[in-house]
């Protein structure tokens, strides 16, 4: 099975643009993926496109993938949109790794696009539970919030978790992101001020909550031979593995794991043929709090329970020995729902370059871990530089 | 005692009974801070329905209690009939959902009677009439401009199960109609007003109870405790005067005292209270008028308990101005928009599910699923799950508190009426063991103090209005 690889990755600016729109904001990540590359490459040497949006407000859902290809410039482009909620993004990178190992293209294109705040908060409170289990969970008089909420509680019940380890991921996180230029919230905060901000869902405060977000990523996936004939930095696409769960948190066995980040992150693994404790760094899902802990260990960070303390020994931290969410994460880079799977390949191409905003030193293994809604679908995907040591 | 007859065994009459009052409280102290004056005779306090009760589900938990507290099988109930003044909406059907709520079988006889304050009277009445077991509730949460009528104005539900061999049988009844329009009135979606002829609407109301009450055999002396109407808790006395009975028999049956006017609810409710009150050999005076006046006189003997009625007594007392924001009477906060619908056909299919927890149990493997669709959760078998009924009865196992403007905006108009709430997932044990995780809201509760681990109870509630249409389910309190 040939390899593939990232050879160039871009995105837009994340933040709040209610006069962009998804094909301005495409247009935008995709000259700056193209900017990336490390020599020349002829765009028919693109054979598909897979972009991850889930549509929120409601504009263009249907045929929203070949609009935005055909807006770009790649006319005639095989295009498939991927509807994965927050999880779109790492599912169409899925797609395209698929079929450059598949053989049959050169190149694909996978990416995502998302247009949120220029809708009136009406309208927002409306998309923005489409993805949870609407039935019943919503119908409960729940958000995603109120759900992650539940798995903060029983985390905390189970395990002794503290709001204050809930408060030190945004910490981390908009630490991290007050140093990247592409952030929507690019500030530091205080663990006081993580502490003390308003309250969502009970435990979730504010600062336990990404923001939603206008924004778009494009990566370039590519073989063996289109890399040699770019001279590019190798950066190979190691493991990628992807995985359904229950949509509600009511149907599933476990309130303080997601069993899909499990399944994909086993898959993953395999594939790659390494384990967490061979990463350098990852980006993790953590539109609240909560999910980056989660994450830390369904991913196998550490063990169930640990992960409060995983953070607060700062090995998470950029100079630790596992750092998560050098962009910023979710929290303070923030979450354009479509856009964020391959938001997070954007980051690990260029850490894997040496070339992040924040840094980490000389790192071989990435990994990211993208979760749709509150974990009915999730990606988790392996990353290595070849030639690292 | 007069030459009546009295009851045998194997006589009809109320063989059970179940109240339900809203948990909030609005004391009539507190209208006095802001009002000048407050027309409120005898009131201590109003009950306010919580921002998810309205006549539906009130008379769904009377009935409940009713039911639980009879020796029969519900499914041999045979007629449900809903009294009330203060229908969801103008034209609405509710007795399919009534009868499903309760588990009544799907032959049962329903009707809803409504538009006069006899409602209760009228239901109590075809019920006697009936043969087999036949369930009356009646609920009421009457509305009226906050500054006038609104101030004495209450809310609450009572539920019989009348049959055959009842713990408190019929003595005797009689009617007196009266026609005189305008003692009693609601426009459609307008405010209840009467006209403000104290004369006409005091001559109306006395004239048809009292002349219903002297066309029974029973006499004054004979009866024990009366429920007399009760708009206030003046009236009462009033009319007792008129008839001849003493303050005791009719404190009794007095409930408005604590309730406020409780509509077409407030006879049945005192009446309740009245038979609790009752020895064996006691007389009992239900006393109603009607809207146009008129009026029916019921007496049943004997007494027997009634299950809720601790929550006269009970509840929560509110400000003001959350009263005012639980009746809605601070605007609507409804929003509109688009994503995330659920229609109501693809909501019917559900409403086993929802109103009694209805799971299945997978013939593979055993297993449990909720709702009882798709493949089987813990085999992945496609199957066809025999049904399972949960226990009402649960624990809490997550939970967090939804603050203002958080909730999906199908909420946003019960979020404005009763601010944060706490959901979250409830376990409920299926029979044959093993256990199922629900999500739902809580209610009747201070959000802030619902942990993991509480034991909680199942209660049918209204859970948003979309097309403007009412969707109930379940919601669970504190058991």
């Amino acid at each position: 099975m040939p390899d593939a690889y990232v050879v160039a990755a871009g995105q837009s600016p994340f933040g709040s643009f209610p006069t962009e729109t998804y094909l301005s904001l495409f247009e935008t990540a995709f000259e700056r993926a193209l900017d990336s590359l490390d020599g020349p490459l002829d765009p028919d040497r693109i054979g598909a496109a897979y972009l991850g949006n889930l549509g929120v407000g409601g504009r263009q859902i249907g045929l929203s993938g070949p609009a935005v290809t055909e807006y770009v410039g790649l006319p005639g482009l095989p295009t498939t949109r991927v509807e994965n909620a927050c999880g779109a993004g790492g599912y169409a990178f899925h797609e395209a790794v698929q079929a450059v190992r598949g053989g049959g293209v050169d190149v694909a294109l996978a990416g995502g696009y998302e247009v949120m705040t220029d809708t009136g908060s009406d309208q927002t409170r409306w998309w923005l539970g489409v993805s949870g289990e609407t039935a019943w969970e919503r119908m409960a008089g729940t958000t995603f919030a109120g759900v992650y909420a539940q798995m903060a509680g029983a985390h905390m019940a189970a395990y002794g978790t503290t709001v204050e380890d809930l408060s030190r991921v945004a910490v981390k996180n908009h630490a991290n992101g007050a140093e990247n230029p592409n952030a929507h919230l690019g500030f530091t905060c205080t663990l006081e001020d993580a502490m003390d901000a308003p309250m969502v869902a009970d435990p979730l405060n504010l600062y336990h909550c990404c923001p939603t977000t206008d924004g778009a990523s494009a990566v370039l996936v590519a073989n063996e031979a289109v890399v040699a004939e770019l001279g590019a930095v190798p950066v190979r696409v190691a493991g990628t593995g992807v995985a359904s769960g229950r949509v509600g948190l009511f149907q599933r066995s476990s309130l303080t794991s997601i069993p899909a980040t499990k399944r994909a992150a086993e898959r993953a693994y395999a594939d790659a043929g390494v384990g967490p404790d061979d990463l350098d760094f990852a980006e993790v899902h953590d539109c609240f709090a909560i999910a980056e802990l989660l994450a830390y260990e369904d991913l196998g960070f550490c063990e169930p329970g640990e992960a409060g303390s995983l953070l607060r020994e700062g090995r998470t931290d950029p100079d630790g020995d596992l750092p998560v969410n050098t962009s910023g994460g979710l929290k303070s880079k923030g979450h354009p729902i479509g856009a964020t799977g391959t938001g997070q390949v954007v980051e690990v191409f260029h850490q894997l370059r040496g070339e992040g905003h924040v840094q980490v030193d000389d790192p071989r293994y990435g990994l990211t871990h993208n979760v749709g809604g509150s974990g009915g679908g999730v990606a988790v995907h392996v990353f290595e530089r070849e030639g690292a040591a | 005692m007069s030459g009546i007859d009295r009851p045998a065994a194997g006589d009809r009459g109320i063989a059970a009974a179940g109240v339900h009052v809203p948990r909030p409280r609005l004391p009539t102290a507190a209208q006095r801070e802001v009002w000048d004056a407050v027309r409120a005779p005898g009131i201590e306090s109003v009950a306010i329905p919580a921002a998810d009760e309205d006549a539906l589900t009130m008379a769904v938990a009377a009935a409940e209690r009713a039911l639980g507290a009879w020796d029969g099988d519900r499914a041999d109930v045979a007629s449900a009939t809903l009294a009330t003044t203060t229908p969801p909406s103008a034209e609405v059907g509710l007795g399919g959902r009534l009868a499903l709520a309760l588990a009544l079988d799907d032959g049962v006889a329903t009707a809803v009677l409504s538009t006069d304050l006899l409602a209760g009277a009228s239901a109590l009445d075809r019920a006697l009439d009936a043969s087999g077991p036949a369930l009356v509730a009646v609920a009421d949460a009457p509305v009226g401009d906050p500054g006038a009528d609104g101030q004495r104005l209450g809310a609450g539900a009572a539920a019989f199960v009348v049959a055959d061999d009842a713990a408190a049988p019929l003595v005797e009844r009689a009617w007196k109609t009266e026609s005189n329009p305008g003692v009693r009135h609601r426009p459609s979606g307008g405010d209840l007003t009467g006209l403000g002829v104290n004369r006409y609407e005091r001559g109306a109301v006395g004239t048809g109870v009292g002349r219903a009450f002297d066309r029974l055999d029973v006499a004054a002396d004979d009866l024990a405790g009366a429920a007399l109407h009760q708009p206030h808790a003046g009236a009462p006395y009033r009319l007792a005067r008129a008839i001849g009975l003493e303050p005791d028999v009719v404190a009794r049956g007095l409930v408005a005292d604590r309730l406020g006017d409780a509509g077409a609810a407030g006879v049945p409710l005192g009446l309740c209270a009245a038979l609790a009150a009752a020895g064996p050999g006691d007389l009992t005076l239900a006393g109603f008028a009607g809207s146009e006046g008129g009026g029916a006189a019921f007496v049943l003997a004997g007494g027997l308990a009634v299950a809720g009625l601790d929550a006269l007594d009970g509840g929560v007392e509110v400000a003001y101005p959350t009263a005012l924001r639980l009746r809605g009477d601070l605007g609507d906060g409804s929003v509109s928009g688009g994503g995330a619908y659920v229609s109501l056909p693809s909501w019917q299919r559900s409403l086993p599910y929802r109103y009694r927890l209805v799971a299945g149990r997978c013939p593979s493997c055993g297993g449990l699923a909720f709702p009882p669709e798709g493949a089987c959760p813990s085999c992945a078998e496609r199957v066809a799950f025999e049904p399972a009924e949960l226990s009402r009865e649960g624990t809490v196992v997550a939970v967090t508190v939804i603050g203002e403007g958080g909730a999906p905006p199908e909420f946003a108009d019960y979020q404005r009426r009763a601010g944060p709430f706490a959901t979250g997932l409830v376990e409920c044990g299926a029979p044959g063991g093993g256990t199922v995780r629900l999500p739902a809201m809580f209610t009747d509760v201070d959000p802030g103090a619902v942990e993991i681990g509480d034991p909680v109870r199942a209660v049918f509630r209204r859970l948003f209005v979309q097309e403007d249409v009412a969707r109930y389910g379940t919601k669970f309190v504190p058991a």
